[in-house]
């Protein structure tokens, strides 16, 4: 359960799943603290997705392979 | 002890009139700080984020619980709350059919000459320097605005394993971004 802690930061839990997290984070002391910690690790993020693209025909960055 | 408690002491003649007070106090503590937060995630849509503010402060008002916990905590309640506000207004506007894939996040794209252009550079080298498997559930999750479940149809795993590989990812993401001095 604790692990769910970061995908319920980005908000990218399922809904069932992120109301059983909601319900756990209120008495889990651990998710707590690094719910703190990670809280802002989403903004980090978001600067990436508003980065404005130079084109739309740059080919993309090769992430995963 | 918490400030949206500390104006709570049993001075109210009725449930209402407390109720009243402990969102009148929410707002004022929390609204101001919450909109600008919330204004750079709508791309400046500030009816839209006026909102989301708003269903924010409401859910936490309904739970009392909540309240009690300090400040730092239940500011980052509120942000993860508020943010997934965002998110799901963002699913329900979306047209896009779902098997369109949308554009690909484009990590050189990046202008430089600002403080949020440099910023937006080490975030990009701190999710490169992840390992393969961290850096792709956080693509294919968060910065795709897809669920874990979503995700984990496309990635050909399961859900538990996206959620635990984000978990680790992101941890790690906070590491590089703290030791780079830009993590929050
Ligand atoms: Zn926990």
């Amino acid at each position: 359960m604790h692990d769910g802690v970061a995908a319920y930061v980005l908000g990218v839990l399922d809904d069932s799943e992120h109301e059983a997290f909601e319900r756990h984070l209120e008495v889990c002391e651990q998710c707590q603290a690094e719910l703190v910690e990670l809280a802002e690790v989403p903004d980090r993020l978001d600067e990436l997705k508003q980065a404005p693209s130079a084109s739309e025909d740059d080919p993309p960055m090769s992430m995963s392979r | 002890m918490c400030p949206v408690l500390s104006h709570l002491d049993g001075r109210f003649e009725s449930a209402d009139a407390e109720a009243e007070h402990r969102i009148a106090v929410l707002y004022q503590e929390f609204g101001g700080p919450l909109l600008r937060h919330v204004r750079k995630s709508t791309g400046n849509d500030l009816q839209w984020a006026e909102d989301v503010v708003q269903e924010t402060l409401v859910r936490a008002w309904r739970n009392s619980a909540r309240l009690q916990w300090e400040p730092g905590l239940l500011w980052a309640w509120l942000l993860t709350v508020a943010r997934r506000i965002v998110i799901d207004g963002r699913r329900r506007k979306s047209v896009r059919p779902h098997e369109v894939e949308p554009p690909e996040v484009d990590m050189m794209a990046v202008p430089d000459g600002s403080e949020r252009a440099l910023s937006a550079i080490v975030v990009a080298d701190a999710l490169r320097s992840l390992s393969d498997e961290h850096r792709e559930v956080i693509e294919q999750t968060y910065l795709r605005d897809r669920t874990i479940s979503e995700a984990a149809a496309i990635l050909g795993i399961p859900p538990g394993t996206v959620k635990s590989r984000l978990y680790y990812g992101i941890r790690a993401l906070r590491e590089l971004l703290r030791d780079k001095g830009v993590a929050g």
